[in-house]
């Protein structure tokens, strides 16, 4: 079974809600599922939907065929529904006006019995989920149980009624739609079914930003970032972490890094164009040897550019943000799990190699909501790297060692002055123009690059080894190429993909096995210059074979890049 | 607690001599004695210009950072250990220019750091163009004759005043008493405090000399200002350059920032990590049963 809904309404009609929802239920009974958003950069009206994918296999991007559309507004209907599979349904409201029936349509008096049953228009999202599990013949009592877990909060009244309105529109279905467009779930195959999380991109990471420790973190909203902050934000209480909503994205980085240099794990949270306005900072943190963690949610740009929507177009800037030469680590985790992961990595290279380490996502990654195992943070590792003992004499914050990384210590600590700057400096922290020290500094950067290579990972291959034709991909857009490679294969194309999380500094070694079995190598990126094809490039003189670019700012599908290779001729 | 040999200088100092940068260092070193707090407590955030260079004239932990941004650099510091006594040292174009934004929320925050602002009407270390509180129709390369500078100079203690600082005052360099005093009593105060400090520049600045602020300033206290009196204090601190008030405009008590923020009990985040069980809990509420 592998089912695509969509839910289609304007900003302020709960389509979020009824897509949660039905991911909720649908993840209860055992379901996979991925769930999109698609709004736009208003707080209300214009069409916006949510779409969810269930399946009892694990699914990994958004499809372009949909099965069933619940439209609560006449758009829903008309922009959907030539996406609609053959004898795909839609349900929408019986107050909209719409002339153009078909077998498969199905208007149902979903706000009328919201308001009849559950005596408020707001349940006009259960309503409409009533039907369309009546649709699905999914039984009935598993919809009564999603319910009250997901109205626990609300008491006994609220769930009552939410199971009465969705109830009376299961009924009504089951005797009103007649049609033959239905789906049978009674007994549609369960998947394994674990402790499971319904998480988005920025949520696994926020979750792996406060397992790592952090501490401190200072932001300014903007979108598709700012539900990392929120979501640390809301958490702060709990775990006594320090969180600030600052004047601007400068204030953000510059307080995040005085937090470091006192001895806090910090994180930055922007969208390209707040990490425009901290570019500054990650120069003073790189210069002072300041850990700090940068998450760009990438949008589609430039300038304003797109708000809600997503695009890869920031992998250049971040690259090569700031002036002057110092080392970075920079990652773009896939999926919320990864996501979590990254950034417990992110923080302890920041701390062991006390540079800037850059993650990347992008608002594919940040809103998409993924099932995940359950996140266990027992076992993390928390790395603070090297930690000035408490009886060293005469102390000096940027000493020269031999592996290019000096002991911190920080202000406060009895018996030791600590002094950073933006300056050239001594190995003191006091200001110099010494020519001889200048270069001592700059070697002392340059020796932290290759053992950071040796922390970062190799990309990872998925499907065989040795096909003749591979896909490389980076960040979120792994989901929609591996289904895509998956496909292929299976219609018998020797394919396989190549997948980097660690895009910076870049391993090569499996790259460059690769580049030596396949016949031709494609790069998969969600913007119109192929930027990190051009970063492999620049780092190997590897060149890629074919580029693949999307940059309408909407999420791939498999069948997209299908039909890209297609059209190249890649079969 | 500290002995001024634990002050002496890391390097010799580079500013121009007779610069009014010397006498507010002679008296941040006394004032850091006579606060009685242990050496490793007090940290000099300070920007950049002739001021930012402070910290490598005087034996203090020290950020030396960026051009605008110590205010908020000094506030995640003191965020992050709260027993630091966190001081600013910044220009006037670095706090009121490039970095005004800052010092207007950091007074609405009420975050508890003192701010001293090297006051001297021009960019020293750019040389000498007009700064954000040259007087209109201050001559410089930037602002040159017939008009000067076409624009009117920002007022630090008004903005400070009225946007939610809780110790205004102003110094002068060459009033080393004075100044020691007003230092003291800010980074003693609880909440954000800001000294706007008459500095000579002896190079540049030739309009706002030793000479000028030696007799257009006058004593606030001597005059009886009483600096619990807000609307009295923004009164006296929009007085122009004719005659400047020196000494303490106002002081109030407010809530502090950090007692809005979920800072542990010890108030310190240095090396502290999250309680995973904690944790675990979160993350277990959003399980799907
Ligand atoms: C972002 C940025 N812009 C410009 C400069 C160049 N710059 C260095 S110091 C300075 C002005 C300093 O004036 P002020 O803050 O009054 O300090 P003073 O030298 O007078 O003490 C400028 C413009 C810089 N360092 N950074
Ligand atoms: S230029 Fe002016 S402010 Fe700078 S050191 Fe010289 S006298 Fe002092
Ligand atoms: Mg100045």
């Amino acid at each position: 079974m592998d089912l695509n809904f969509n839910i289609g309404g304007v900003a302020g009609q709960g389509i979020d809600t009824i897509g949660d929802l039905l991911a909720q239920l649908f993840v209860g009974a055992c379901f996979y599922t991925h769930t999109i958003k698609s709004y736009r950069s208003r707080i209300r009206g214009g069409y916006n939907y949510t779409q969810v994918r269930v399946s009892s296999e694990p699914v990994y991007a958004p499809v372009d065929e949909i099965d069933i559309v619940i439209a609560l507004v006449k758009e829903g209907i008309t922009r959907q529904r030539d996406q609609l599979v053959d004898g795909g349904v839609i349900i929408f409201d019986k107050s909209i006006e719409f002339e153009d029936m078909e077998s498969c349509h199905f208007p149902a008096p979903l706000k009328e019995t919201a308001e009849e049953v559950g005596g408020s228009e707001k349940m006009t999202n259960v309503a409409a989920v009533g039907t369309l599990l009546s649709v699905l013949n999914f039984p009935f009592s598993m919809i009564e149980d999603a319910l009250s877990v997901v109205f626990k909060k609300k008491g006994d009244n609220i769930i009552q009624k939410n199971i009465d309105v969705a109830k009376s529109l299961y009924e009504y279905t089951q005797k009103e739609f007649k049609s033959k467009c239905r789906h049978d779930l009674t007994d549609a195959e369960k998947g394994a079914c674990r402790d499971w999380l319904l998480l988005n991109g920025n949520e696994g990471l926020a979750f792996g930003a406060m397992a790592a420790g952090l501490k401190w973190i200072s932001a300014y909203p903007m979108s598709p970032s700012t539900s990392v902050f929120q979501t640390i934000m809301q958490s702060a209480q709990e775990l006594e972490i320090g969180a600030l909503q600052t004047e601007d994205e400068i204030a953000a980085i510059n307080m995040a890094i005085g937090a470091s240099y006192a001895g806090a794990r910090t994180m930055v949270t922007t969208s390209g164009g707040g990490f425009s306005l901290m570019v500054e900072g990650l120069g003073l943190a790189a210069m002072t040897e300041t850990p700090i963690v940068i998450y760009d949610a990438q949008r589609g740009g430039p300038s304003t550019g797109l708000p809600t929507r997503t695009e890869q177009s920031d992998l250049m800037f971040l690259l090569f943000a700031s002036q002057g030469e110092f080392p970075r680590v920079m990652f773009a985790p896939k999926d919320p799990q990864e996501g979590f992961e990254v950034a417990i990595r992110a923080f302890n290279l920041a701390d062991r190699f006390q540079i800037p380490a850059l993650i990347l996502g992008d608002q594919h990654f940040a809103d998409s909501i993924l099932n995940i195992e359950h996140l266990d943070v027992s076992n993390v590792e928390i790395d603070r790297g090297k930690i000035a003992p408490d009886d060293i004499e005469d102390y000096k914050r940027y000493e020269l060692t031999e592996d290019g990384i000096s002991p911190r210590a920080f202000p406060g600590d009895k018996g030791k002055v600590v002094v950073s700057t933006g300056n050239a400096h001594l190995e003191d922290g006091h200001v110099t123009e010494d020519p001889i020290v200048r270069k001592a500094m700059v070697e002392k950067f340059l020796k932290k690059t290759p053992q950071i290579l040796e922390e970062m990972q190799e990309p990872r291959i998925f499907g065989p080894e040795d096909a003749k034709t591979t896909l490389m991909t980076w960040g979120s857009t792994w989901g929609a190429a591996y289904e895509a490679m998956k496909i292929l294969s299976s219609n018998g194309m020797s394919i396989n993909q190549l997948h980097f999380c660690d895009v910076y500094p870049l391993r090569d070694e499996t790259l460059r096995t690769i580049f030596d079995t396949a016949d031709q190598i494609i790069s998969v990126e969600q913007n119109s210059t192929s930027l990190f094809a051009k970063l492999v490039r620049m780092e190997t003189g590897l060149a890629v074979h074919h580029e693949v670019n999307k940059y309408d700012a909407r999420p791939m599908t498999a069948r997209w890049i299908m039909k890209q290779l297609k059209e190249a001729g890649i079969e | 607690m500290i002995e001024e040999s634990q002050l002496s200088e890391p390097q010799e100092a580079t500013w121009c001599i007779g610069c009014g940068n010397f006498g507010i260092r002679a008296a941040l070193k006394q004032a850091a004695i006579k606060l009685e707090v242990p050496h490793e407590e007090l940290v000099l955030i300070s920007g950049i210009g002739c001021s930012g260079k402070l910290p490598h004239y005087i034996n203090m932990n020290a950020l030396h950072g960026l051009h605008g941004r110590p205010v908020p650099i000094a506030t995640g510091v003191h965020l992050a250990n709260e027993d630091l006594k966190v001081i600013v040292i910044t220009g006037d174009g670095d706090c009121l220019g490039e970095g005004l934004g800052h010092y207007l929320h950091g007074a609405r925050r009420n975050v508890n750091i003192a701010v001293f602002i090297h006051n001297n009407g021009v960019n020293g270390l750019t040389k000498g163009q007009y700064a954000p509180t040259a007087p209109r129709g201050y001559e410089s390369k930037t602002s040159p004759p017939p008009v000067g500078s076409p624009m009117m100079p920002v007022l630090p203690l008004p903005l400070a005043i009225v946007n939610g600082a809780t110790f205004v005052a102003r110094g002068f360099a060459g009033k080393r008493k004075m100044l020691i005093d007003l230092m003291v009593q800010a980074v003693q105060h609880k909440g954000f405090a800001v000294i706007d400090i008459l500095q000579p520049c002896v190079t540049y600045n030739h309009e706002l000399t030793w000479k000028y602020f030696n007799s257009h300033t006058y004593s606030l206290e001597e005059e009886g200002h009483d600096p619990s009196d807000k609307t009295a204090a923004l009164e006296k601190a929009q007085e122009g350059y004719d005659n400047l008030p020196l000494g303490l405009f106002y002081k109030a008590e407010k809530p502090l920032l950090k007692e809005g923020l979920a800072i542990p009990k010890d108030g310190k985040l240095r090396m502290k990590e999250n309680d995973l069980q904690k944790l675990q809990e979160i993350i277990d509420r959003r399980v799907i049963q």
